[in-house]
């Protein structure tokens, strides 16, 4: 009870009957019985079967294609080329709610003239069955004329360098300036200056992107699909040039996301086919085509030059950052955006100066991944943070104690910060959870490392994040949610189950959603950018509130009360003041149903809006808000062989309001795995634009073998923006592991290996050139 | 051309007569009869969504010919329990979490039955390792997997007792 | 794995299927005419008599790691066989299909090279063993001929006084393909080497024994400074390329550590 004089600590909401706890998931029994059908396992009558003829080259003129023996082949009901569309092009921003598109950054849907990465569509196929299709795409050819490209950042900056992008090959450019950062260095002692680099990696998701499409008696294209953005409809009909009323996604449960199903694939071949046959037509992408697919996370190189006084306060942070984006635009903006507001990372710091850019080239292009750049951010900034420790001869803990930000402060884009940020106490949890490192043993050296980390969640403000939620009791007592929120495997709509079973006193494995369908569920904004549970979760609290409001009302007249002295539990309805007084919640709603009292409601949630930050200084508000914690590594290296052993792997993060306990801690341990192998040994090989690792024998994910026991320490300030004081925790969760690996892998080495991923020989090699070096 | 011959298979109990063609996978197969319990995550092995028991050993049926399969018996994570009549790995997986996005579900519950009956009963957390390098997950960690299995053998060890 | 013949353009032996199914459909041709030595049961089975472990072509992974003799007889086969792949693989793969596929990075055969194994092959006109040294003649290359079928693999159980190791260096823990593999086979008579083997893997056109390294310990007295030349005489006979997974120079390298480690190991172990 004394907790009051504790201003972060909200009390209320802390006596839940449902939130909190580590609930088994709605869509839990759907999965481990196997019945939960995913969009690849739906088939229709008459169905064809479709594939994606793709450039093996990254950068050509296409001079010739011919299709005539593709059409012939008998079975082959449509190829499709360029010549065969409408518009040819298609949006790759996001599809937002506020009903404005970027300009001038869609890509073509099909090689119209150039090719410009490897793996273009060049054509598509729909057949009766997938070997006819795949033997149709054998007979199209296709005359590819080398054109010169650009394969790295460097290159494609210099003023005679090939063009991919625009005049210049620039996608994206931000600056922030806070203070004066001359002055700050001028304060300093010490100045420390180093450049990390991050790889291409996979999201691997382990359904690859598949769907299966049909025209309806309305004429509305309907898309069953594995995606995380239903919304995409839009851009889909766009580029249709189909009113935006005769697209339908629906979604299914999804085997996966991590940011790789936000962009529009396989939904776009499907429709055209769907269109030009008239069938049902399904596609599948095999685990190459999906390697060659969608977008991958941007490699990033970060130029961090800090100055420090000699005991440990940052006087100036002055950074570089840049990404590459491939030869589209896709989500590079936002994501770089996302490095360059994280940029200096959690710490106070008056004097900051950004420039960050995108770069296009001929390589993959990049999109969106679980962190945006906000991860390669952290990679960089926590990686600084331990070497100017080890200039400056402080302890790595106690320097970022000198300077983290506390609740209240401003970040470097000069907002400040309303809800808690507990970083210090999640640093501290997480250090203390590592306990002791072993002693060394030979060749073997152990290491400690971590990283604390800033991540926001919800979309950026000025994109006018909205998300609609709709509750409704039947007749018979029982609830439904709608809401078009997809599921990617977080437990999106089990949450939304038991945030309304938790304001309607019902049990949330009674609760029935249906989500994730663009037409009949309330579009509630894709499950990305850790604002799935912030935006949907208020928008089903919003309306369950409001049912809840009403049944109460009528509750309280029955009893002789009044309202706010209803409460809804175990299916029941009685009175705060005298639980005695008790009636079963369906016959309340009977009571309701007869009367013609609304049962249901269609809410909408509105995130903090605002405007661009200012182009000149960066300075604004960028995120609604911010989740803070931070994750410590215990480690192992072989010194000769360079291998890593992850020992202990520790996130400590202030979530807000825990809804469900288990799912919290899924996505901490999950997003810790995917920064083990992002660290250690997940990288995608672009040799000139071609890649040479397209499958999961070559693309290192971890296995179980890779995977110690993570483990998640959650606490919660109850200060978010979500439901209940709930902060976002998909991304937060992934963010600080890498950084947490390379920074006690550099602890057990006594040198760092700069560039990600740390493999074997880069680690082995960096051990031999520091004992040469003395 | 590829030949087709009728084969007599049995999956999850059931006795069905299937035309397959000879270059034909196991996990081709179950999926166009209906068995689409059977994921497909990367047909080269990489990832074990579409290990399947044979004669209760795992396998992963992208590489299994299906004319090699001869009379052993096919189980699906279907074959394993039902909600009914739930297995034991089936409940621990759900109840603590191992399900994420759930695709590797099937396969990760059909490898760690596999390796409880094969290797060992009472495994530890190495040996769960060790059972399940073949199946991947992008969701959990593996945290909760670890969990599920161990609750998950500890259920079937004290059913089997009780016996 | 496979057993495949080397120009079987109708025919050829399917042992698991762990590695030719995938090849088969990438290519979207393979032999008409597929023998599944995988589901010949009489192909499989361990047999340990007069001195010889002899396992079947149909012999799995899984088999080797379930037979609790195994560890007796070829405990460095056991070592390998515990990091090949993943379970599904394991139970599927047979020994003789991953020396039949050939590949520098099959893990079985270094330790296999290590024990001194022998290999059966089988043909209409009859029958010959040939030690599996000098099996392979390069890449993807050896003495099979195409009507040949290996039937079984043999070794000689390891005398009292000698040790063995196999070490696989991936670029992860779990089912990964081999940057280094080594296996060395030590057995001392008198306080000096009687028998050395030392066995490479991913680090030339096919796996291979140093027989430049054995030779520096053979009849030796072990120190720490013969193993250190005997490592230095494996990495120069080591052609490695570089690939995806680690450059040549790095894989020299490693065949030095390895080499010395596994070599100072197994002498420990002795001692």
């Amino acid at each position: 009870m004394n907790k009051l004089d504790e201003p972060t600590v909200a009390e209320q909401n802390v006596n839940f009957r449902q939130i909190g706890k580590p609930r088994t998931r709605t869509d839990a029994p759907g999965k481990v019985f196997g019945k939960t059908p995913y969009a690849g396992d739906y088939v229709m009558p008459d169905m064809l079967h479709a594939r994606v003829l793709r450039a093996k080259v990254p950068s050509a003129r296409m001079t010739r294609l011919d299709v005539s023996k593709a059409r012939a082949l008998p079975g082959v009901a449509s190829v499709l080329t360029f010549r065969d569309l409408k518009i040819g092009t298609v949006a790759t921003d996001i599809p937002g709610q506020t009903g404005f598109k970027r300009r001038a950054t869609d890509q073509q849907i099909l090689v119209d003239e150039l090719v410009r990465y490897q793996g273009e569509p060049i054509a598509i196929v729909a057949a009766e069955t997938v070997e006819i299709a795949q033997h149709a795409l054998s007979l199209i050819e296709v005359d590819l004329e080398p054109v010169p490209g650009v394969y790295n950042v460097f290159d494609a900056q210099k003023p005679d360098s090939p063009k991919v992008f625009g005049t210049d090959n620039l996608v994206a450019s931000y600056k922030v300036r806070k203070g004066d950062v001359e002055v700050g260095f001028a304060a300093a002692d010490v100045i420390v200056e180093n450049t990390f680099t991050t790889q291409y990696i996979e999201h691997a998701f382990l359904e690859p992107e598949v769907g299966l499409g049909w025209e309806d008696e309305q004429g509305v294209i309907n898309i069953r699909s594995s995606t995380q953005a239903v919304e995409t409809f839009r851009y889909i009909a766009d580029a249709m040039g189909l009113p935006h009323s005769k697209v339908r996604i629906r979604g299914a449960l999804v085997g996966g996301g991590f940011g790789g199903k936000c962009d529009v694939t396989v939904e776009l071949y499907i429709a055209l086919l769907t269109k030009a046959t008239g069938r049902p037509v399904r596609l599948g992408f095999t685990r190459e085509d999906s390697f060659y697919g969608h977008g991958k996370r941007h490699p990033f190189i970060i130029t961090h030059k800090t100055g420090f006084t000699r005991d440990g306060k940052i006087t100036a942070s002055k950074i570089d950052i840049t990404s590459e984006s491939g030869p589209y635009a896709f989500m590079s903006p936002y994501v770089l955006m996302y490095a360059t507001e994280a940029g200096p990372g959690p710490y106070l710091v008056d004097h900051v100066h950004i420039d960050s850019r995108s770069i296009a080239t001929n390589n993959m292009y990049t999109s969106a991944f679980r962190g945006f750049g906000a991860t390669q951010a952290c990679i960089a900034y926590e990686q600084q943070m331990d070497e100017a420790a080890k200039v400056l001869g402080i302890d790595r803990i106690e320097l970022r104690r000198r300077n983290l930000l506390k609740t209240g402060d401003a970040i470097a884009t000069g907002f400040k910060v309303q809800s808690a940020v507990w970083t210090e106490e999640c640093m501290d949890r997480a250090m203390a959870a590592l306990g002791e490192k072993p002693k060394d043993k030979g060749p073997i050296k152990y290491g400690h490392g971590l990283a604390a980390y800033q991540q926001g969640y919800g979309r950026m403000i000025w994109l006018h994040d909205t998300a609609e939620g709709w509750v409704g009791v039947e007749m018979d007592g029982t609830v439904l949610v709608r809401s078009g929120m997809t599921d990617i495997g977080a437990g999106q709509t089990s949450s939304l189950a038991q945030i309304a079973g938790e304001l309607l006193g019902i049990d949330m494995m009674d609760i029935t959603v249906y989500n994730s369908d663009s037409s009949t569920t309330p579009l509630a904004g894709t499950s990305s950018a850790s604002r799935g549970l912030y935006m949907s979760g208020n928008a089903v609290r919003l309306a369950a509130e409001a049912v809840r409001d009403r049944l109460a009302a009528r509750a309280a007249q029955h009893f002789g009360s009044t309202a706010d002295d209803v409460d809804f539990a175990n299916a029941q309805v009685f009175l705060k003041s005298d639980p005695r007084k008790t009636m079963p919640f369906k016959e309340l709603v009977a009571t309701c149903a007869s009367e013609g009292i609304h049962r249901a409601e269609l809410a909408i949630f509105r995130a903090p809006f605002g405007d661009w930050i200012d182009p000149e200084t960066g300075q604004g508000q960028v995120h609604p808000d911010y989740t803070y914690g931070a994750h410590a590594v215990q480690v192992a290296v072989d010194t000769e062989t360079g291998e890593v052993t992850i020992l202990k792997s520790i996130g400590a993060h202030d979530i807000g309001q825990a809804v469900n306990m288990a799912a919290v801690e899924g996505q901490i341990e999950g997003g810790v795995a995917q920064g083990h192998g992002y660290a250690l040994s997940e990288e995608l090989i672009y040799k000139d634009g071609c890649l040479v690792t397209p499958s999961l024998s070559e693309y290192l994910c971890p296995t179980s073998m890779d995977s110690p026991r993570i483990e998640s320490i959650v606490l919660e300030s109850r200060s978010g923006l979500g439901p209940f004081g709930a902060k976002g925790i998909g991304e937060p969760g992934h963010t600080p592991a890498a950084p947490a690996v390379a920074n006690a892998v550099a602890d057990a080495i006594g040198t760092r290996v700069f560039d990600f991923p740390l493999t074997p020989e880069k680690i082995a090699r960096a051990v031999r050139t520091a004992r040469k070096a003395g | 051309m590829t030949n087709r011959k009728t084969l007599k298979m049995t999956v999850n109990d059931t006795v069905r007569n299937v035309e397959v063609a000879t270059n034909e996978t196991l996990l081709e197969t179950l999926r166009r009869v209906g068995a689409v319990e059977v994921k497909c995550g990367c047909e080269k092995g990489d990832c074990g969504a579409c290990a399947v028991l044979l004669d209760g050993m795992a396998v992963d049926s992208c590489l299994t010919l299906t004319h090699t399969v001869g009379t052993r018996a096919i189980t699906t994570i279907k074959g394993l329990g039902t909600a009914e009549a739930p297995h034991p790995l089936q409940t621990a997986f759900a109840e603590l979490g191992a399900a994420q996005c759930g695709y590797c579900t099937p396969g990760m519950i059909i490898a760690t039955q596999s390796m409880l009956t094969h290797d060992t009963a009472t495994p530890d957390e190495n040996d769960i390792r060790h059972g399940l390098s073949g199946n991947l997950c992008r969701c959990t960690g593996y945290t909760k997997i670890y969990d599920a299995v161990l609750e998950g053998a500890k259920a079937m060890r004290e059913t089997e007792a009780a016996k | 794995m496979i057993a495949k013949a080397k120009t079987a353009n109708d025919v050829a032996p399917l042992g698991g299927g762990t590695n030719l199914v995938v090849e088969m459909r990438a290519s979207g041709v393979g032999p008409a005419t597929l023998v599944s030595v995988g589901q010949l049961a009489g192909l499989r089975g361990i047999t340990i008599a007069d001195g010889t472990v002899t396992i079947g072509a149909a012999t799995t992974v899984s088999d080797i790691l379930r037979d609790p003799r195994m560890k007796q007889v070829a405990a460095v086969l056991v070592e390998s066989a515990d990091v090949f792949a993943g379970q599904m693989i394991r139970n599927t793969a047979t020994v003789a299909g991953n020396i039949c596929c050939g590949s520098p990075a099959a893990d079985l055969v270094p330790p296999l090279l290590a024990l001194g194994a022998s290999v059966t092959l089988r043909s209409g006109s009859g029958e010959r063993t040939v030690p599996l040294d000098g099996y392979f003649t390069g890449y993807k290359t050896s003495v099979r001929k195409p009507d040949e079928l290996l039937t079984a693999i043999s070794w000689p159980v390891p005398t009292a006084k000698s040790a063995s190791r196999f070490y696989k260096l991936g670029r992860r823990r779990g089912d990964a393909i081999t940057m280094v593999g080594v296996s060395v086979f030590v057995s001392l008579k008198d306080g000096v080497c009687d028998t050395v083997r030392i066995a490479l893997g991913a680090v030339g056109p096919c796996v291979m024994r140093s027989k430049k390294a054995e030779a520096v310990m053979q009849g030796k007295a072990p120190s720490a400074d013969l193993i250190a030349k005997a490592a230095q005489a494996a990495t120069a006979e080591s052609t490695p390329i570089d690939d995806i997974r680690a450059s040549g120079e790095y894989r020299k390298e490693q065949v030095q550590v390895l080499v010395q480690r596994l070599l100072t190991q197994s002498l420990e172990s002795l001692s």
